[in-house]
C-alpha cells in the first residue's frame, strides 16, 4: 500500500473542492471496496477525504411522493425501513441478498453504487487490465470469464457491475443527486453508468470530486409489488451470476406497466427496455415473460465460457415475473 | 511514511490514544499495537467474517475498516465479551457445545452471535443461519454454531444484550 | 481401606469431554501462529514467481536491500544446505534456481521491520524470466515428446503408475457400463494462513514455531535445507487454524528460518489469503474413465478403470495419492476381475498433495457413478445394487488384502437409505428453497432427488511405510494428588487430539489430572496428523505408555506394600479389590516417566506389475444419503439433508466424532456443488474467497448422523479412523441426488449451474427414482 493522507471531510463543500483539486484524491465512505482496492494496489490515491459521517443519513420523503435516500445510509438500514420494505420491496430484497451483515452494517448507498468490477483481472495488478490500466489489453476476453458480461460489452472490457442495489434503483429509475465544485445536478441512474465502449477505465459519467449526496426514488406506486432475484454459485454471501428486479402491474391478466433490470451480465446495471416493451400490453403469461425476455437477450453476445448466462437470464426473468404476477391474481 | 493520525478510540471500555498509520486497518491496529490477537485475520478482504467485532456495538469486518476511522468510536472484541473471567453466554454457549474445532474462525463467530441476537435475528434455526452466514468455519461446525447461537439467544432473552 | 472410596474420573473414552482448549478458544486467548510475537522481531515475505513455468537468468535482490528497514534478502544461493526439500522425492527447491515449474514458485524472501517495508522490498527484486511454454494437461504430459520438467523423473513426467491386476482382466460382463469423470481442484482452504516465527539460537541452531502437521517431517526437511543437525532445528507446535492435508508439506518453515538465522533476530511470516492459494498444495484433479461389467443380476464381473492424477509442479505426496485411487479405486465392493491403471503426473499446475481423502475422494466420485449408472441399466435400485456387491469382513481387496476386521458396507447402506425423508420443503420460505436467502426460488421448478454414496478409505501410513507414534508419560505428585503429563510431538489442528490423549491417560491410570504438553520436538515423533491415524497411532502409543507407567507404578507399590496391586480408578488395590494404597501413598516424591514408541501392524509394498500386497493396515467405511432440492430452471441446488452412517470402530469421543462427521460432509459438500481453484493455462484465476467459494453455514444442511462401533481388534480399543471417509462419500451422494432430480450426466465436480440449466429451455426433470426400497 502506498503512502497516504486522511482527512476527515469538514463539510460536503471542502470534501468536494479538496479531491477537486488533487488528482489523487478520493473519497472514502465505508471503505469496504476501497480498502481492498488499497492492499490489492488497484487504487493508490494519496489523499483520502473521509466522507462517512457527513449528515446524509436521512431517509426523507420527498414531494411529488418519492423517498430521498442520502448517500451515508448503511445497507443494512436502507433494508429494514418501513418505508422502503412497504414501497420498494425490491430495493430491500437486493440490499439483503448482498454481502454479509458485517458488510452491510457499513457500506453506505452511495459506496454500493460506486464499488467497482470483482472481475479477477482487474483485481489482480501483474495482469493486463483496460480498467485498471487503459490500453494494456482485456486479459478476460480469452482468459477467465463465466461471470462476465453477455450484454453491452466491448473488446475492451467484459466486466460486469457487482452492485446489487444498482440493479434495483436502476429498475426504479432513481435519480443520483451529485455535489460538484459546479454545483450540483442530477443524474438518472440509467445515465450514471456508462458501457465500457473504449474507456473501461470510467465506470460512471462522474467527474473526479464529484460526490453523491443522495438517491431519489421516483413515486411508482407498482413498486409495491417488486422483487429481487439473485442467482449465484453459493446461496449467500456471493456476488450474482445473474440476476433480476421487476416490478410489475398487472390488470385483469395485462401487463400494464413493468420495470425490469438486470445485474451480473453487463458493465452496467441492465435496463431491460426491450422487455418492457414487449409487455407492456401483454398477457401476464409465462409465454410472454419468455417472449420479452428473448427480446431482451437477442442482442447477448456471450462469451467462450459464459453462454450459460444467457438461458439463466432468461429464466429468471420468467421466474420473477411469473412470481409477481402469480402475488398479484388473486 | 504515512502521516500518522492520533485517534482516540475507546477499545472494551477503556480509552486508547495511538498515533495510527493511515493505512492500518483496525485489525491490524487491535493486533499488532493493541496486542489483542483475538481478532483473526483469515482473509483480510472482507470475505471470511473472522476479524468481526463490535463498533458502536454494531458487528463490522475489522479488516474492511481504517482504523483512523473509527476516531471517538467504541470498539468491543472477543476480549471485552467476558467479565471477571466469567464466559459471556455466547462464549459458554459455544464451549458446551464444541461449536468448533480449530477455533480460527470462533472469535469472529462469537461476536457476530452477539450481534446476531442483539440484532433480533436468531428467532429461529433458519434465521440464524442467514444471518450467520457471514462467518465461514472451515471445520463446519456450523450445526453446532447454529444449536449455540439458538441457546444463547433463548438465555439472552432474543433480541436482549 | 473400602472400595467405596474408589470413583472413576469424568472424561474417559467414550465419553465427550470438552476440549482442554476450549475455554481459550471461545476467549480468543488460544495463541495461533499467526498470533506469535517476540521482542525485536522482524517480518518476512515471499517473492514469487508470476509464472507457471520459465527460466530464471538472473536474481537481483540489490535494490531491495538498500531500502531502510530491509535487514536481509536471500535466493537460492543463500541456501546453506541442500536446496531441495519434499515429503517424499526432494524434488522442490526452497527457493527457485534456475527454473520456476509454477505460478507461485518461491523466487527470493527477505527481511524487514514492518510487514509492509518487507512488501515493498520484494517489488524491488529484479528476476530476468525467460517465459517457457507451461505443460497444463496432465494426459498431455504424459505423452511421448512432452516437455520433461524433472530430468531426474525416470518416468519422464510420469511420478508414479500404479497397476492392479486381479483375476481376467480381460474377463467379459453380459452389462457393461463406461463412464469418463473429471474432479476439479480443490483447495484446503483452513482459515488461519500459513504461519510461525523462527528465533535464532545461541547454539547456531533456531527455534521454530509454527502451525503444521507433522513437527518431525518438517523438522527433518529444514534441517537438510539448513545444513544443520536436527537437534539444531527445534520445533514447537503453534495454535493450528485447520490443515485438512494442507499443511503436510513445508510453506514458510525454511524461508523464516533462514531469515532468522541471517539476521540473526526472530523472524515471523504470515501468508495473505491469496499467498495461502499459492502457499500450499492442493486436492489433486483427476480424469477418471471407468468400465464396469456385471451379470443381470447386478453381481460385478469387472471393474477396468484409468485414472490420471494431476501432480503439478512437484510431487508432494502424490506417490501416495496415487496408490490410494488404485488400491481403493473400485470401492467397497467384491469384485473378482480388476484391471486398474493410475498414474500421477507432473505438469506446471500448482502442486498437488494432502488434502483430507485424498485419493479416495476422486476414485469414490466416479465408482460411486458408475453404479449408478450400472443400476439404471439393469433397472436396480441403487441402494441394492450396492449392497448385493457390497464388502464385509473377509472379502478380498483388488490388492489381494483380505479384509481383517469389520466392513459393514451393507449395514451403513441400509441405515441411511432407512432413514425417514425429510419433508417437502415449505414452498413459502425461501431460506428452505435452491437459492437461499436470495429469494431465488419460489418453488417453481424445484425438483427433489435422492442419492447414495458409500466409501473406503485406508487408516494411517501404508505400503511399509515405517508408521510409529512416540508418547512420554509421567506421573509424579503435586500438591498431594496424582498428576499425570503426557507430551507427544502429535499435532492439535481441531480434530481434538489432545482431547483423546488426555482421555487415553484418565482411562489408563483412572488419575483426573491430565496434562497434555504442547506438542515439540522434545519428545520422538508422532508422525503426520493425517491419513485418519492419530487417535490409532498417538491413541495407542500413548495408551502403551500410560501401561508402562501402570506397571511401573505396580511393581513399586507391590515392593513398598509387600502384596501384589493392580491399579483401579486411580487406586492400588489388592486382587480381592480392596483399595490398598494411594497412588500418592506409594509414589511420595519419586517420578514415573514411561517413553514408547508404538507402531500398528506392518504393512507391505505392492508388487510393481499385479498391485498385490497388503498395503494397508485398517480400511474405514461411511455411507451417506443426500437429498436435495434443485431449480432446473436456474440450476440452483439446495442440499436439505445428509445422512451419514459411519462405523468408527471405537467412539473415544462421540461429540469430536460427530464434528469429523460433520467437517468432512461439508467438505465432501463443497467438492459436489462450488469448490474449484480455476485455473488457466496453469494461471490460478480465483485465489480468494470471493471468488473459490466455500460452503457457508446456510449450505450446510441438517446431518442425520448413525455411528457404529464395530471393534477393530488389531487396533486401540477398537478404533478406527474418523476424518476422512465422510469426505469421500457425501460428494458422490450429492451428485447422485442431483442427477435424479434433473437427468442429467453431471461428469465433472463441482457441478454449478451452468451444468443443470445450460441448456436453451428448462430441461425436462426426469422424475426421480423411487425412494421405496426393494428389499
Amino acid at each position: 500500500m502506498i503512502p497516504f493522507d486522511y482527512q476527515r471531510a469538514e463539510d460536503t463543500r471542502s470534501a468536494v473542492a479538496t479531491v477537486t483539486a488533487r488528482p489523487g484524491a478520493a473519497f472514502l465512505g465505508a471503505g469496504t471496496n476501497l480498502v481492498d482496492h488499497l492492499k490489492l494496489g488497484v487504487a493508490a490515491p494519496d489523499l483520502l477525504v473521509d466522507v462517512s459521517h457527513l449528515p446524509f443519513d436521512m431517509i426523507e420523503p420527498l414531494a411529488g411522493g418519492g423517498v430521498r435516500i442520502g448517500a451515508t445510509v448503511r445497507n443494512s438500514d436502507l433494508a429494514v425501513d418501513p418505508v422502503i420494505r412497504q414501497r420498494y420491496p425490491m430495493v430491500s430484497a437486493a440490499l439483503l441478498s448482498g454481502a454479509s451483515g458485517q458488510l452491510r452494517n457499513v457500506a453506505t448507498t452511495a459506496g454500493n453504487l460506486m464499488q467497482r468490477t470483482r472481475c479477477p483481472y482487474f483485481q489482480d495488478v501483474t495482469t493486463p487490465c483496460n480498467k485498471r490500466r487503459p490500453g494494456s489489453g482485456c486479459s478476460a476476453l480469452e482468459g477467465y470469464h463465466r461471470d462476465h458480461a453477455i450484454l453491452g460489452a466491448s473488446r475492451h472490457c467484459v466486466a460486469v457491475h457487482p452492485s446489487d442495489l444498482a440493479v434495483a434503483l436502476t429498475a426504479l429509475g432513481a435519480v443520483v443527486q451529485v455535489e460538484g465544485v459546479k454545483g450540483a445536478r442530477s443524474i438518472p441512474i440509467i445515465d450514471l453508468y456508462r458501457l465500457p465502449d473504449d474507456a473501461p477505465q470510467h465506470d460512471t459519467v462522474l467527474e473526479h470530486g464529484e460526490l453523491i449526496t443522495a438517491v431519489d426514488l421516483p413515486a411508482l406506486p407498482m413498486a409495491t409489488r417488486s422483487t429481487y432475484r439473485k442467482v449465484r454459485d453459493r446461496a449467500s454471501y456471493a456476488f450474482a451470476l445473474v440476476s433480476v428486479a421487476a416490478a410489475v402491474d398487472v390488470e385483469r391478466g395485462t401487463v400494464r406497466d413493468v420495470r425490469v433490470a438486470l445485474g451480473g451480465v453487463a458493465h452496467k446495471p441492465w435496463r431491460a427496455r426491450r422487455a418492457e416493451e414487449a409487455l407492456r400490453g401483454a398477457p401476464a403469461t409465462d409465454d410472454a415473460f419468455r417472449a420479452a425476455a428473448e427480446a431482451e437477450l437477442a442482442g447477448a453476445r456471450p462469451l467462450r465460457d459464459n453462454a450459460f448466462k444467457v438461458p439463466m437470464a432468461r429464466n429468471t426473468i420468467v421466474a420473477t415475473l411469473r412470481e409477481l404476477t402469480r402475488r398479484e391474481e388473486p | 511514511m504515512s502521516n500518522h493520525v492520533a485517534v482516540t478510540v475507546r477499545v472494551n471500555g477503556v480509552d486508547r490514544e495511538i498515533e495510527v498509520d493511515p493505512r492500518a486497518t483496525l485489525t491490524e491496529t487491535l493486533r499488532d499495537r493493541l496486542g489483542l490477537t483475538g481478532t483473526k485475520k483469515g482473509c483480510d478482504r472482507g470475505e471470511c467474517g473472522a476479524c468481526t467485532v463490535l463498533v458502536n456495538g454494531r458487528r463490522v469486518l475489522s479488516c474492511m475498516t481504517l482504523a483512523v476511522t473509527a476516531h471517538g468510536a467504541e470498539v468491543t472484541t472477543v476480549e471485552g465479551l467476558s467479565s471477571g473471567g466469567e464466559l459471556h453466554p455466547v462464549q459458554r454457549a459455544f464451549l458446551e457445545n464444541d461449536a468448533f474445532q480449530c477455533g480460527f474462525c470462533t472469535p469472529g463467530q462469537v461476536m457476530s452471535a452477539v450481534a446476531c441476537i442483539a440484532e433480533g435475528h436468531a428467532t429461529s434455526d433458519d434465521e440464524i443461519r442467514e444471518w450467520m452466514s457471514g462467518n465461514i468455519c472451515r471445520c463446519a461446525a456450523y450445526p453446532q454454531i447454529v444449536a449455540s447461537v439458538a441457546k444463547a439467544a433463548a438465555e439472552l432473552g432474543g433480541a436482549a444484550r | 481401606m473400602s472400595t467405596a472410596t474408589r470413583e472413576t474420573v469424568a472424561g474417559r473414552v467414550g465419553d465427550s469431554a470438552v476440549r482442554p482448549d476450549a475455554a481459550l478458544k471461545v476467549r480468543g486467548e488460544f495463541a495461533y501462529s499467526s498470533d506469535l510475537f517476540a521482542d525485536d522481531m522482524l517480518w518476512g515475505a515471499t517473492l514469487r514467481s508470476p509464472h507457471p513455468h520459465a527460466r530464471i537468468r538472473s536474481i537481483d535482490v540489490t535494490a531491495a536491500l538498500t531500502l531502510p528497514g530491509v535487514y536481509a534478502a536471500l535466493t537460492h544461493a543463500d541456501v546453506p544446505g541442500e536446496n531441495r526439500y519434499g515429503l517424499d522425492h526432494r524434488d522442490q527447491p526452497v527457493l527457485a534456481e534456475d527454473v520456476v515449474r509454477y505460478q507461485g514458485e518461491p523466487v527470493a524472501v527477505v527481511a524487514a521491520d514492518h510487514p509492509e517495508t518487507a512488501r515493498r522490498a520484494l517489488d524491488r527484486i529484479a528476476v530476468d524470466y525467460q517465459v517457457l511454454d507451461p505443460v497444463v494437461d496432465a494426459e498431455l504430459a504424459m505423452a511421448e515428446g512432452a516437455p520433461v520438467l524433472h530430468p531426474e523423473c525416470p518416468g519422464g513426467n510420469v511420478l508414479r503408475h500404479v497397476r492392479i491386476r486381479r483375476g481376467d482382466p480381460e474377463a467379459t460382463a453380459e452389462v457393461v457400463v463406461t463412464g469418463e469423470y473429471r474432479v476439479g481442484m480443490q483447495d484446503q482452504a483452513f482459515l488461519g494462513p500459513e504461519s510461525g516465527l523462527a528465533v535464532p539460537a545461541e547454539d547456531g541452531g533456531v527455534d521454530l514455531h509454527v502451525a503444521t502437521q507433522w513437527l518431525h517431517v518438517d523438522q527433518s526437511q529444514v534441517a537438510h535445507a539448513l545444513g544443520l543437525p536436527p537437534e539444531k532445528v527445534r520445533l514447537t507446535l503453534a495454535g493450528v487454524g485447520g490443515a485438512f492435508g494442507a499443511r503436510e508439506d513445508l510453506s514458510m518453515q525454511v524461508h523464516a528460518c533462514l531469515l532468522a538465522l541471517r539476521t540473526r533476530r526472530p523472524v515471523k511470516m504470515v501468508y495473505g489469503r491469496e499467498e495461502s492459494f499459492f502457499g500450499h498444495v492442493h486436492r489433486h484433479p483427476a480424469l477418471l474413465r471407468y468400465e464396469h461389467g456385471a451379470d443381470r443380476h447386478g453381481r460385478l464381473v469387472s471393474v477396468r478403470a484409468e485414472i490420471v492424477l494431476d501432480g503439478g509442479a512437484y510431487a508432494s505426496s502424490t506417490p501416495a495419492v496415487v496408490a490410494n485411487a488404485a488400491t481403493l479405486g473400485i470401492g467397497p465392493y467384491q469384485v473378482p476381475n480388476v484391471r486398474m491403471d493410475c498414474w500421477g503426473v507432473y505438469t506446471n499446475n500448482p502442486p498437488c498433495g494432502a488434502m483430507r481423502g485424498f485419493g479416495a475422494v476422486q476414485a469414490c466420485f466416479a465408482y460411486e457413478s458408475q453404479m449408478d449408472k450400472l443400476a439404471e441399466r439393469l433397472g436396480m435400485d441403487p441402494v441394492e445394487l450396492r449392497i448385493r456387491n457390497a464388502m464385509r469382513e473377509g472379502s478380498t481387496m483388488p490388492t489381494g488384502q483380505v479384509v481383517d476386521s469389520a466392513a459393514p458396507v451393507a449395514e451403513l447402506l441400509r441405515r441411511v437409505r432407512d432413514k425417514p425423508l425429510p419433508p417437502p420443503a415449505d414452498p413459502t420460505d425461501p431460506r428452505d428453497l435452491p437459492g437461499g436467502v436470495a429469494n431465488t426460488t419460489r418453488g417453481d421448478g424445484v425438483v427433489r432427488g435422492v442419492g447414495y454414496g458409500v466409501g473406503i478409505k485406508n487408516v494411517a501410513f501404508s505400503e511399509g511405510f515405517d508408521d510409529y507414534s512416540t508418547a512420554r508419560v509421567r506421573l509424579e505428585v503435586l500438591g498431594g494428588e496424582p498428576v499425570v503429563s503426557v507430551h507427544t510431538a502429535a499435532v492439535e489442528v481441531g480434530q481434538g487430539l489432545v482431547t483423546v490423549q488426555q482421555q487415553i491417560a484418565r482411562t489408563e491410570l483412572g488419575i483426573a489430572r491430565v496434562t497434555v504438553l504442547p506438542a515439540d520436538t522434545g519428545v520422538g515423533s508422532a508422525g503426520s496428523s493425517s491419513a485418519s491415524r492419530q487417535s490409532y497411532v498417538t491413541g495407542g502409543a500413548v495408551k502403551a505408555a500410560c501401561e508402562r507407567v501402570r506397571d511401573t507404578l505396580c511393581a513399586l507399590a507391590a515392593t513398598r506394600l509387600g502384596r501384589e496391586v493392580g491399579l483401579v480408578d486411580g487406586k492400588l488395590v489388592t486382587a480381592d479389590g480392596a483399595v490398598a494404597a494411594s497412588i500418592a501413598d506409594v509414589l511420595g516424591d519419586e517420578v514415573i516417566e514411561r517413553t514408547v514408541e508404538w507402531r500398528h501392524r506392518p504393512t507391505f509394498p505392492l508388487d510393481p506389475l499385479t498391485g498385490q500386497g497388503n498395503a494397508h493396515t485398517q480400511y474405514a467405511f461411511a455411507a451417506h444419503r443426500a437429498v436435495v432440492d434443485v431449480d432446473v430452471e436456474l440450476g440452483l441446488v439446495k442440499v436439505v439433508e445428509l445422512a451419514c452412517a459411519q462405523d468408527v470402530g471405537r467412539a473415544i469421543n462421540p461429540q469430536a466424532v460427530l464434528g469429523q462427521i460433520h467437517g468432512g460432509s461439508a467438505q465432501g459438500l463443497g467438492l459436489a456443488v462450488m469448490e474449484e481453484i480455476q485455473v488457466v493455462d496453469g494461471t490460478v484465476r480465483n485465489p480468494s474467497f470471493t471468488d473459490y467459494l466455500i460452503p457457508t453455514i446456510v449450505d450446510m444442511p441438517p446431518m442425520v448422523v448413525d455411528v457404529l462401533e464395530l471393534a477393530d481388534p488389531h487396533a486401540p480399543y477398537g478404533l478406527r479412523g474418523v476424518g476422512e471417509p465422510p469426505t469421500i462419500s457425501s460428494t458422490p451422494a450429492i451428485v447422485a441426488a442431483i442427477r435424479a432430480a434433473t437427468g442429467r450426466a453431471l461428469t465433472r465436480v463441482p457441478v454449478r449451474p451452468d451444468d443443470i440449466a445450460l441448456a436453451g429451455s428448462a430441461s425436462r426433470p426426469v422424475p426421480s427414482r423411487p425412494e421405496v426400497p426393494c428389499d
